[in-house]
């Protein structure tokens, strides 16, 4: 590399040159955009703090605080209802996560490398749940469940969830399979690997960063989300954001502050570490929630 | 995705091609017999009947269909196209500045200030609706805050109102917008903002002329991206609005649970389908054009 540049001392100083008006325009700060944004990320955390706040509240009361008391979490700690439903979400998160990570993986290696018509209609359907809106996936999973004859359940849930959470392994995989170089199996095959050797030992090792961050993704996704599960649950037991959505619609109750704010505290938790994770790994890459569809 | 051709030829890959289908094959015939079977389910109990048990029975019954032309659900819908395009403008309003500001101005910082808008955009949308609920209460901050400069006097409501389901609707989608926009601000070339300068063009006619024209394609994709969940969301209008700010979600909702009336709940959904079917194919059309002109 040192070789290589120091023949062209020029290439460096243009870049400097590049940066410095850059910098300059930084400088002079803009009072107003910086202003918008504070107030935008006040507004953003504002509920998340008060629902935290107020989970500590020794009172009833969501908008005066009375002192600070661990009483609505205990009352959480003793619901019995509450906890059966706790346990059904993350039962209901760990298989979808296995589930379509298992089936998501498979499919991003396919759809990258297959050069087939049968890739392109696969590429099509998976794009679908990811234009459709939940609430029309959530009636469409209900139907399916009700026209086969097949009472909503855990199970239920579990198998719409799958489903819908296929497409977001898939999405987030396919560009770091695509990054990869083909070349590399290529040569384990040269040294004598046929080519399932090839994807179980050098390209699956090699996406692992990916495939756990979206497991973590999934996992957290699947916990928080609300609609599929509302209409594809049975009666006994229900997911905890079914539990949530019925107390919060008919009345508040601070045991819902406690539940919730442990809830986001895990959610965000999780949604950073699946940001995290390839940069345990020391690579670049990873979760690419940022460059948008 | 640009393999290079070698690697997509020979004959080692055609033996190799027959290995991905079979990888393809499980994840594809999973979704193509829940999600597409059960998208089709809808589009026919659209125009059939349920039992007395309230079980889906098919047949050939425009009912449901012919409902849709009620008075009482028209305004539904036209209310709810209403609130999502409003959300929209009012996301696209916020996101801009915010964006812009991070990804231009956001230095090295710029990538936590992200992460710090998404990390709790993906956190559970129930429990921050609720919170948001509490915020914009009569008795919360924001009205409170108000109340106390003088902008807002004692019977200003934010709650219970067309405002309140929109602000719910903004709060729970502006993300959507935020990414694309900021991802297409990332990548303009300050030089561009610079030359607009240079040709003596002010601060705002520069912004018009040069950096709005060139994320274009980044607002379009978070339009789309807000219009879509907006449009079908019924827990900002159940928790923030009132009985007359329902949107079509919430009578989706009414129809599969209280109501019973499986067919017309099928035909509404349909319904809305198409509404955000005809927003994509505009969207997409618009982005061909895009990229057509790009090419010449």
């Amino acid at each position: 590399m040192t070789l290589l540049r120091a023949p062209s001392p020029a290439v460096p100083e243009r870049t400097a040159a590049k940066a410095r008006p850059r910098r300059g325009r930084a400088g002079r700060r803009p009072r107003v955009l910086i202003a918008i944004t504070a107030l935008f990320f006040a507004l953003l955390y504002l509920p998340i703090a008060v629902v935290g706040l107020f989970s500590f509240n020794s009172q009833k009361s969501l908008t005066v605080f009375d002192g600070f008391s661990l009483r609505w979490y205990r009352a959480f700690a003793h619901d019995d209802l509450l906890l059966s439903s706790l346990g059904t979400s993350l039962r209901i998160s760990l298989v979808a996560m296995a589930g379509s990570v298992l089936l998501g993986v498979a499919l991003a290696l396919g759809l990258v490398r297959c050069r087939t018509r049968l890739g392109s209609l696969a590429g099509l359907i998976m794009l679908v749940p990811l234009i459709t809106p939940e609430i029309v996936t959530g009636v469409a999973s209900m139907l399916l469940f009700k026209g086969l004859g097949v009472p909503l359940s855990t199970g239920t849930v579990m198998l719409a969830e799958i489903t819908f959470s296929i497409s977001y392994v898939t999405v987030i995989l396919r560009s770091r399979v695509a990054a990869l170089n083909p070349e590399v199996e290529e040569a384990a095959m040269d040294l004598g690997a046929t080519r399932w050797q090839a994807v179980r030992l050098v390209t699956l090792p090699a996406l692992l960063p990916a495939v756990l961050a979206s497991a973590v993704l999934i996992f957290a996704l699947v916990f928080d989300d609300f609609v599929l599960a509302y209409f594809t649950t049975g009666v006994d037991p229900q997911p905890l954001s079914v539990r949530i959505y019925s107390a919060i619609r008919f009345g508040v109750q601070p045991t819902i502050n406690a539940v919730g704010t442990l809830m986001l505290a895990g959610s965000i938790a999780l949604i950073a570490l699946a940001l995290f994770i390839p940069r345990l790994f020391g690579r670049r890459g990873g979760l690419d929630l940022l460059s948008g569809k | 995705m640009a393999l290079p051709r070698p690697f997509t030829r020979g004959r080692r890959d055609t033996s190799g091609n027959r290995m991905w289908v079979w990888l393809m094959l499980p994840g594809t015939l999973w979704m193509t017999g829940f999600l597409i079977a059960s998208l089709v389910l809808v589009a026919v109990l659209a125009v059939g009947t349920t039992d007395e048990l309230g079980n889906p029975r098919f047949g050939f019954d425009l009912a449901g269909v012919r409902a849709l032309a009620d008075p009482a659900y028209t305004e539904v819908m036209a209310r709810s196209l209403g609130y999502a395009l409003l959300t929209c403008l009012i996301c696209l309003l916020i996101a801009y500045p915010v964006a812009y500001t991070i990804a231009l101005h956001g230095g090295r910082y710029k990538h936590a200030l992200i992460a710090a808008i998404v990390v709790p955009f993906f956190a559970n949308y129930l429990v921050r609706m609720y919170g948001w609920s509490v915020v914009l209460s009569d008795d919360g901050p924001v009205l409170r805050t108000l109340r106390a400069v003088g902008l807002a006097d004692g019977g200003t409501k934010i709650l219970n109102s067309g405002l309140g389901v929109v602000a719910g609707l903004v709060y729970g989608f502006v993300v959507f917008m935020i990414i694309p926009l900021y991802a297409a601000l990332e990548r303009l070339d300050v030089s561009l903002i610079e030359a607009g300068r240079d040709l003596y063009g002010g601060p705002v006619r520069t912004f018009f002329f040069v950096t709005l024209p060139a994320t274009r394609q980044g607002a379009a994709a978070g339009l789309v991206l807000v219009f879509l969940p907006a449009m079908g969301d019924f827990v900002s209008a159940q928790l923030m609005g009132g009985p007359d700010q329902i949107m079509i979600g919430n009578l989706i909702q009414d129809k599969f649970f209280q109501g019973q009336n499986w067919p017309l709940g099928s035909a509404l959904t349909m319904l809305l389908m198409l509404v955000l079917l005809i927003g994509m194919l505009g969207y997409l059309r618009r982005t061909r054009k895009d990229e057509a002109e790009a090419r010449r």
